[in-house]
């Protein structure tokens, strides 16, 4: 997978056109630190760094965009989170 | 009660008996609230056979029916709005996986009753196996029972649950003491609190153990 892409910052994505939608994974208070760190490692082949990252923007900011890509894509990202557990989100991107 | 740790090929956490059964309790009600048949009725005979939960059809029903949005706060935890703002693709998306994800649930659920019903080791062994190629998805079917709980616990936000934290010593430190009449303990919350922090460490040294064991392959 390109984590490349998968891991680009909102940001970035809101400036691209086409039909762009991100998944967004969202704090909550039961999923413990650990977890959600070695999910993002494992599913989206995150270095442990990278995945620590995206944990703490969940926990600090309340939420983090973890994949940008097509509606298809996104959809299979968000259910891949609801299995894990994690309450995650797809939107269009920039919305 | 002592948590996970790396043995052999698996992770091997140790439960008395009764404390086996009250997990094994809990995980086959979560199971129930997604819709699976009741798990078995023994403790330490569980049924081999549950074609419910093998035959992709059972899940595939009112696949072409729109599925509505559970009304259960903690089944919609587990089963989460995938887009709040915009009906047509949460909808859409509920259609499209919400047998899958049950049945996905479901079975993970099933596998980690059976660790703890001691599947073909027999229920004598105090100790809960988990074999390392199935620890990741044990430490998923955990959160989905933690979830279930924090949502009857009523747990939104972190300082919910650090509120239920002190809550919890509170109670504990008053019943030591022998005080509960001074203030009003609630039983029935503070048992599922304590359940919810067990399961809770539980599940933390299981991911200490997943985290440890893909580091050591990551070289």
């Amino acid at each position: 997978m390109d984590t490349e892409r998968q891991v680009e910052s909102e940001g970035s994505v809101a400036t691209r056109l086409d039909d762009v939608w991100v998944t967004i994974v969202w704090n909550d208070p039961v999923n413990l630190m650990s977890y959600v760190t070695h999910v993002f490692q494992s599913y989206f082949g995150l270095s442990r760094e990278d995945a620590t990252a995206r944990m703490r923007e969940v926990h600090e900011h309340g939420r983090s965009v973890v994949s940008t890509g097509p509606r298809e894509r996104m959809e299979v990202d968000v259910q891949a989170m609801h299995g894990f557990g994690l309450w995650a989100t797809l939107q269009r991107s920039g919305e | 009660m002592r948590g996970f740790r790396a043995e052999g090929n698996a992770a091997i956490a140790v439960l008395d008996d009764e404390e086996r059964l009250v997990v094994a309790r809990i995980v086959a009600d979560v199971a129930l609230l997604l819709g699976a048949d009741a798990f078995g009725e023994d403790f330490g005979s569980p049924s081999e056979v549950t074609p419910e939960i093998d035959d992709p059809f059972e899940y595939l029903r009112g696949l072409e029916e729109s599925i509505r949005e559970p009304s259960d706060p903690a089944i919609l935890r587990l089963l989460p709005n995938a887009a709040p703002t915009d009906r047509e693709v949460a909808d859409e998306f509920r259609r499209l996986t919400d047998a899958e994800l049950r049945g996905t649930k479901v079975r993970r659920l099933r596998r980690m009753w059976d660790q703890l019903s001691g599947g073909s080791h027999g229920a004598d062994s105090d100790e809960w196996v988990v074999p390392a190629d199935e620890a990741l998805a044990t430490a998923a079917a955990l959160t989905d029972v933690r979830l279930v709980l924090a949502s009857r616990l009523g747990l939104v936000t972190d300082d919910d649950a650090e509120r239920l934290h002190a809550e919890i010593d509170l109670a504990t430190h008053a019943l030591e003491t022998d005080d509960d009449g001074a203030l009003p303990v609630d039983h029935e919350r503070v048992w599922l609190g304590m359940l919810y922090q067990a399961l809770t460490w539980l599940q933390e040294t299981l991911v200490e153990y997943v985290s440890g064991a893909s580091e050591e392959t990551d070289v």
